[in-house]
């Protein structure tokens, strides 16, 4: 418990964070229907005021302090000891900003060109469910918003997605809740378990059933697994990820932004704060299956991008690969591989995110994504294919850009615990260049014929819409530091509940003398700890 | 022998914990009464008569509640009836789909031209045999309650008089009615022969303190009774009749049967298996288990391979049976209370999707295609999204009463270690989720196309008549404020689980 | 009601010695019910075959009363020959034309029909070995008609008056359902 103690503010901000959209949605939902410029209006300051408020947790977050921060509990049914509780920390706080920022941008960027009130309605409910999943600290809250973004998806991607937008929704939403079904009778046996092993109440308190581990060895390994199976199919883990090029694809612009950019996030999180922590044993004792998933993963999301005729289904299929290094790194069960894995979350989000955007813009001049019959943009919208340059090097990974830092840090972790993961995952590295600068060759180089000789090049709001991203994008990958800065305590001490709990297990280090993390010698003074 | 007669004893009539059975009957009997002397009766007195004494219903049971919380169940006439709290709550349960019924009566026989006291008089019955169940503190008296309660509903779904489905629903809700009320009073006979007792707290005091050496009669009793109140709730093997009387039946008929009847059945079940047969749980639950594994998975399965909106919505009540008795088979007083909250949470679901049902039947009562609701968000936007708040509830989606519903007997059974039971429950939701989302699809998805058709294929939907629209908008609303604000329900049924009183 | 009646006629019959003319009188009642009960099964002729019921179920009357319990016995008379075997007699009258010979009445079903009446006697039969064994009948308390009026009247007065309510509820659907719209 001691854990939620420190800094609490007066101002509830997290509730604040998921309660803001949802007014947001509110006021849509009544506003006037043949309106939708008003409509837009309310809900891109409903985002912007969320996203507000998540800069504010950023600055107001004390970087060097331990343990969940600006916590909150509410009872909700106090029959069942469920209640509202909340917390962030450096493992949730830049998951909690990258929504912040992603939604206003998904919004401004594209119009849905019909039912805008429901449209609206339903991206503000959907930014408050992804608020909802990263801040909850109760099992069951956390399971109700890693829900509830289904339905808020589902229709996003049914209603105002392209061509087949009925069978990727419906495939999204039933894989998607086919998945978590069990994890709901694994987070109800779970607060039993602990209950009957500790004698207390009936509590879903992450904090409290985590910290306790009360629960035996074999059991343990059942719930993971109850709780992994919905996490990989999120995520989605080769085999599991059927479901995400057709949703992605199908889906409006804004959908497959923040599909790619936050919901996917969810999983990897999930894995994060629900395997992890929860379950370090269990972890420890599968880590080599997701492993060799996130190894496969990162191989057959490349291969199968390379293949592909369709620019959005191609992004699509990067996301796999990129999750397998999230994947990898998260499984690496050391302070570099898991930071790594975090930050590749964010650069994910922000790399693909902003490709979905272009590719969007794209659709939306020439009213196709198929490469052949795109070709020579760079000659009619130069400025577009710069940008696309940019965003397509990060996702690639180049250093000086975002994309390479978290990659690295993956790498690094991975080659300390398990070699020749790193390895093969190195050859995933190559093969997204392979893949992406080809495609970025066949959309934008060579002779530019008939429509695409006039394509207009971008307009001041898409600039103004792509500019932070851009901005993001430079940024995270000259100065990193403040961001792992943020990360390294709440790693730390995730790290070391593993190593706590698990019989025998030390984090696997540097034994190449690799160290980059900010307090090592790239960027100061070792830390004391850092010394094993 | 005339000497005799003066040392009756009468026995001690609770008359206050009498009321909710006496106005429902009163009512029925009083209208009946008024219906055949008054030539032209107004036309809405009987629909108003029927929810004034619904209302009055659900006003009485307010000062019961309060007296058993305070003073504790209590038993009265030789133990033969008894009240405490799940007495009330179903009760409560049965007044409110009684009006959400009366509400949708109106609408529908003025709309198909049909005279209808009968309707309302069969109702009142109707509910009084609920009643007479969720009090019974006897396995006769607990045997006619339920055949008043069906005989009622057999004639209200013969109702329609000119739609041969309505009479083969009729028919065959009665021939197998009739089977299931046979296998009940043998195994009521079968207990009491191996028991030497019919009333529920003697038979339960008897089987917590004797060991039967030879209890082959008791295990068929339990067998036969089981069996018999499958058949009334519709689990799965004994739930063949169901789709075919939802499909044929009236709508607000069928609203009633979803929610009333079930809701009574499984009281029923609750009182008879946890209650009175709990020393023995360990004997009767693998038939449960088997009964709810394969009622949760055939409703789901069966559903998704439906095309009529109707026999969509029957399937869907049958895997809500499986998961009711997922928390019938916990045999525990947290079983029971899920037990409670799922029935008070599907009350409100399926009065409200049968009465969007109703609506969208149009005249005639037969647009139940699935086709009929295509488009239907674009013409119809707040009856669209009310059915859509309904469908997601059904569902179990996060934030609506049914996930509260639903995980409350999912807790159930993980804390009595079912674990595979609650696995599989989840795992045919999510099947079972395939259904609704063919409607949303049906609802939302496929507006576009029709454009194109210049709406050709669209089915025009008339308005909705206030007493639908008063059904579907609070229990919308219900639906919705119970999926956030979850607290006060749950701890109704958790006051509301039964205990059994001397007799 | 009636099964009600003859659950509590069971229990007074669990005591008490035998006497040499029941048991004789149990013995004709018994073969006259198992022939007339073949003859039913085996006879082509509808109306004969109610008929032949109409023995077996006053065979079972004239055993209830032989127990002792008459109130069980008249009701049997009542119930089942009064109305139930006179049902079936309007019924067959209703749809058939002849009264005569039937061949139809034997179908192939007749090996399921064995099976079924087989298994039924098997499983009631069991099941009352199995509680009763060879206990022997208790002839010391015969029920009396007034304690079943009492009873009827005070301990079981709500599923009595239920009763009343649900044959109103009966002869209104009868109503709804005969009346031509």
């Amino acid at each position: 418990m001691s854990v939620l103690a420190s800094a609490s503010p007066t101002f509830p901000v997290l509730p604040a964070l998921i309660l803001t959209p949802l007014f947001g949605a509110l006021l849509v939902v009544l506003g006037p229907r043949r309106r939708p410029e008003l409509l837009k209006l309310t809900a891109v300051l409903a985002t912007v005021a969320t996203g507000a408020l998540s800069l504010w947790v950023l600055l107001a977050f004390d970087a060097g302090g331990e343990g969940f921060q600006f916590a909150s509990r509410h009872a909700w049914i106090g029959e069942l000891g469920i209640s509202w509780l909340f917390g962030v920390d450096g493992i949730s706080l830049f998951l909690i900003v990258l929504t912040g920022i992603l939604f206003p941008i998904a919004i401004l960027a594209t119009d849905p060109g019909h039912d805008s009130r429901a449209y609206y309605a339903w991206m503000l409910v959907l930014e408050g469910g992804v608020m909802g999943v990263f801040a909850s600290l109760d099992l069951v809250m956390f399971f109700l918003c890693f829900e509830i973004v289904l339905v808020p998806m589902y229709f996003l991607i049914g209603r105002w997605g392209h061509g087949n937008r009925t069978y990727a929704a419906t495939k999204f939403f039933l894989y998607t809740m086919a998945g978590s079904a069990l994890m709901l009778v694994g987070i109800v046996s779970l607060a039993f378990l602990h209950a009957d092993a500790t004698g207390g109440a009936l509590t879903f308190d992450l904090v409290a059933i985590a910290e306790a581990q009360s629960i035996a060895t074999e059991t343990a390994r059942w719930l993971f697994l109850a709780f992994a199976l919905a996490f990989a199919v999120k995520v989605p883990i080769f085999p599991l990820h059927t479901w995400l090029p057709d949703a992605h694809t199908e889906a409006p612009t804004a959908g497959s932004v923040i599909l790619a950019g936050v919901l996917l996030k969810l999983g990897t999180y999930g894995f994060l704060r629900f395997g992890l922590y929860l379950f370090p044993e269990a972890t420890h004792h599968f880590a080599p299956v997701f492993l060799v998933l996130g190894v496969v993963g990162i191989v057959y999301g490349a291969v199968v991008a390379t293949m592909q005729k369709d620019l959005k289904r191609l992004v699509a299929y990067s996301s796999v690969a990129h999750l397998g290094f999230i994947i990898l790194g998260t499984f690496a069960l050391n302070t570099e591989g898991i930071e790594g894995g975090l930050l590749q979350m964010v650069n994910h989000g922000i790399s693909t995110g902003a490709l979905f955007l272009l590719v969007g813009m794209i659709y939306e001049r020439r009213r196709t994504r198929q490469i052949d019959e795109l070709g020579g943009l760079q000659k009619s919208a130069p400025l577009l294919a710069g940008v696309f340059m940019v965003v397509m090097l990060s996702s690639i990974g180049l250093p000086g850009l975002n994309g390479f830092v978290g990659e690295f840090l993956v790498l690094v972790g991975t080659f300390n615990a398990h070699r020749w993961y790193a390895v093969v995952a190195a050859g995933g590295v190559v093969l997204a260049a392979l893949y992406l600068l080809w495609a970025y060759q066949r959309v934008f180089h060579g002779p530019a014929e008939g429509d695409n000789a006039d394509m207009p090049d971008l307009c001041l709001r898409e600039g103004l819409v792509l500019a932070p991203l851009l901005a993001l994008i430079v940024v995270l990958g000259v100065y990193p530091k403040p961001v792992i800065e943020r990360m390294e305590p709440a790693v730390d001490a995730l790290v070391e509940h593993i190593e706590r709990h698990v019989d025998g297990f030390e984090e696997p280090t540097s034994r190449m003398g690799i160290d980059i993390s900010p307090d090592g010698p790239l960027d100061g003074p070792a830390d004391s700890e850092e010394g094993h | 022998m005339f000497a005799q007669a003066e040392t009756v004893a009468t026995p001690e009539v609770l008359w206050w914990a009498l009321v909710p059975l006496l106005v429902l009957a009163g009512a029925a009997v009083l209208l009946l009464t008024v219906a055949s002397l008054v030539r032209r009766l107004p036309e809405w007195l009987p629909a108003a008569w029927t929810i004034v004494a619904g209302l009055a219903v659900l006003v009485s049971v307010v000062p019961l509640w309060n007296e058993v919380q305070d003073d504790g169940a209590r038993s009265f006439l030789a133990g033969a009836v008894g009240i405490d709290g799940s007495t009330l709550f179903v009760t409560a349960l049965l007044a409110v789909a009684v009006v959400a019924t009366a509400l949708l009566s109106r609408a529908y026989l003025t709309r198909e031209d049909l005279p209808g006291v009968e309707l309302y008089v069969l109702l009142l019955l109707s509910a009084a045999g609920g009643v007479v169940m969720a009090s019974a503190n006897d396995l006769i008296v607990l045997f006619l309650g339920l055949e008043l309660l069906s005989i009622a509903v057999y004639v209200m779904a013969a109702l329609h008089l000119r739609r041969i489905q309505s009479q083969e629903a009729a028919l065959k809700y009665f021939v197998l009615g009739a089977f299931a009320s046979a296998f009940l009073l043998y195994g009521i006979a079968l207990v009491y022969g191996a028991t030497g007792a019919t009333g529920l707290a003697r038979i339960a005091g008897y089987l917590s303190t004797t060991i039967l050496l030879e209890d082959g009669m008791l295990m068929a009793g339990f067998g036969l009774l089981l069996v018999g109140l499958g058949f009334k709730v519709a689990a799965v093997p004994f739930h063949a009749w169901a789709p075919d009387v939802y499909q044929g039946a009236p709508t607000p008929v069928v609203a009633w049967m979803a929610a009333g009847v079930k809701a009574a059945g499984f009281a029923a079940l609750l009182r008879v298996f946890v209650l009175t047969f709990g020393s023995w749980s360990g004997e009767w639950q693998p038939a449960v288990w088997g009964l709810a594994i394969l009622t949760v998975l055939g409703g789901s399965v069966v559903a998704v391979v439906q095309t009529d909106v109707k026999r969509m919505l029957a399937y869907s009540s049958i895997a809500h049976a499986g998961f009711l008795l997922v928390g019938v088979q916990a045999a525990s007083d947290r079983g029971t209370a899920a037990v409670l909250t799922y029935l008070g949470v599907y009350t409100l679901l399926a009065c409200g999707s049968f009465a969007v049902v109703t609506v969208v039947g149009g005249a005639g009562d037969d647009r139940h295609g699935i086709d009929a609701y295509r488009g239907l968000g674009a013409r119809r936007p707040w009856l669209a999204g009310a059915f859509a708040v309904l469908l997601l509830g059904q569902a179990g989606v996060p934030f609506t009463a049914g996930f509260v519903a639903k995980f409350g007997v999912i807790a159930a059974a993980t804390e009595g270690h079912s674990y595979a039971l609650a696995g599989i429950a989840m795992v045919s939701a999510a099947v079972a989720a395939f259904v609704y989302l063919r409607i949303l699809v049906a609802l939302y998805m496929e507006d576009r196309h029709l454009e194109d058709d210049d709406e050709a294929g669209a089915v025009e939907v008339d308005p909705a008549p206030w007493g639908p629209r008063i059904v579907i908008t609070v229990s919308v609303a219900l639906v919705l404020v119970l999926g956030v604000v979850p607290g006060p329900l749950v701890d109704l049924a958790k006051d509301a689980v039964p205990v059994l009183v001397g007799g | 009601m009636i099964a009600m009646a003859a659950l509590q006629g069971f229990d007074s019959l669990m005591s008490g010695d035998t006497v040499v003319a029941q048991n004789i009188a149990f013995g004709i009642l018994a073969v006259v019910m198992i022939v007339a009960a073949l003859r039913m099964v085996t006879t082509g002729n509808v109306v004969h075959a109610a008929l032949y019921l109409v023995i077996v179920l006053a065979g079972v009357a004239g055993i209830f009363i032989l127990l002792g319990a008459e109130f069980v016995g008249v009701t049997q008379v009542l119930v089942y020959i009064g109305a139930i075997v006179v049902l079936f007699l309007f019924g067959i009258m209703l749809t058939r034309g002849a009264l005569g010979e039937d061949e139809e009445a034997d179908t192939e079903k007749r090996r399921m029909a064995v099976l079924v009446g087989v298994l039924v006697l098997v499983v009631t039969g069991g099941a009352v070995l199995d509680s009763f064994g060879d206990a022997a009948v208790n002839r010391a308390a015969p029920s009396l008609t007034a304690e079943i009026g009492d009873t009827i009247f005070s301990q079981y007065i709500v599923p009595f008056e239920a009763v009343s309510v649900l044959l109103l509820a009966a002869l209104i659907g009868a109503i709804v359902v005969a009346r031509k719209d």
